[in-house]
């Protein structure tokens, strides 16, 4: 049987019920969901509030890096079942979810924390989004700090 | 001489000014002579050539790759999506 492998970036907001169903299975009985929300306050660091993150995507590379991600995790936990990873862009506003990772499995002690885990740290290091935040204190573009390797 | 589509993204974008531009290039040219093409052409990217990103056909790349007929190459910062 072939696993559900849900790729997607979008405008729209995230409806998590609905990809947790894309990815539901009547052989899983568990389902890890990772979704990044975007922070008003942030005390780590230096202090600030932010107003609104404004994401874009390098999108064909992105979806294929992105696809990437959900073979790494099928090789490293082949007991996941259904993976679903998906990046919201445009203007998102405090409180509104970014993006989900979830993966679905059959018992909770197979991997699913652990991939899910591992497909928002890849997503981070590989998948070429940016976001620009928009703060009191005016405005600038996130960086990363992972340098991929050629062919990662 | 052949023709490759550079796009930019994020920061870069903001410091070329453009998100894609058309270029003519020598066969052979590598990633490297593309970077210091486009610093001469756009001066500002001189203080983040060390840290950007290349992509090949939307694939990391390698200072020395040659850069293959009708490629699409992007330059961006290390990614921040989540």
């Amino acid at each position: 049987m072939d696993f559900p492998t849900i790729i997607s970036i979008t405008e729209s907001e995230l409806d998590l019920d609905a990809l947790l169903a894309q990815i539901t299975l009547p052989t899983m009985g568990a389902a890890a969901i990772f979704t990044g929300v975007v922070r008003g306050q942030t005390s780590r660091g230096k202090a600030h509030e932010t107003i609104h993150l404004d994401y874009e995507a390098y999108r064909p590379m992105a979806e294929t890096k992105m696809r990437q991600v959900a073979d790494e995790i099928r090789q490293k936990w082949p007991t996941i079942e259904g993976i679903a990873i998906v990046q919201r862009i445009g203007r998102l506003y405090p409180g509104t979810p970014t993006t989900l990772i979830a993966c679905t499995s059959a018992h909770r002690n197979t991997g699913v924390f652990e991939a899910a885990r591992y497909g928002i740290d890849r997503l981070k290091e590989i998948v070429p989004i940016w976001k620009k935040e928009i703060g009191s204190q005016g405005e600038e573009w996130v960086e990363g700090i992972y340098h991929p390797k050629p062919g990662e | 001489m052949h023709k490759v589509k550079v796009l930019f993204f994020a920061t870069l974008r903001d410091y070329v000014g453009s998100k894609s531009v058309e270029l003519e290039i020598p066969f052979g040219t590598t990633v490297d002579e593309l970077t210091d093409l486009l610093v001469v052409t756009y001066p500002s990217l001189e203080k983040v050539k060390d840290s950007m990103m290349v992509a090949i056909n939307r694939e990391y790349t390698a200072d020395e790759q040659v850069i293959p007929e009708g490629a699409e190459i992007a330059f961006f910062p290390p990614v921040s999506g989540g």
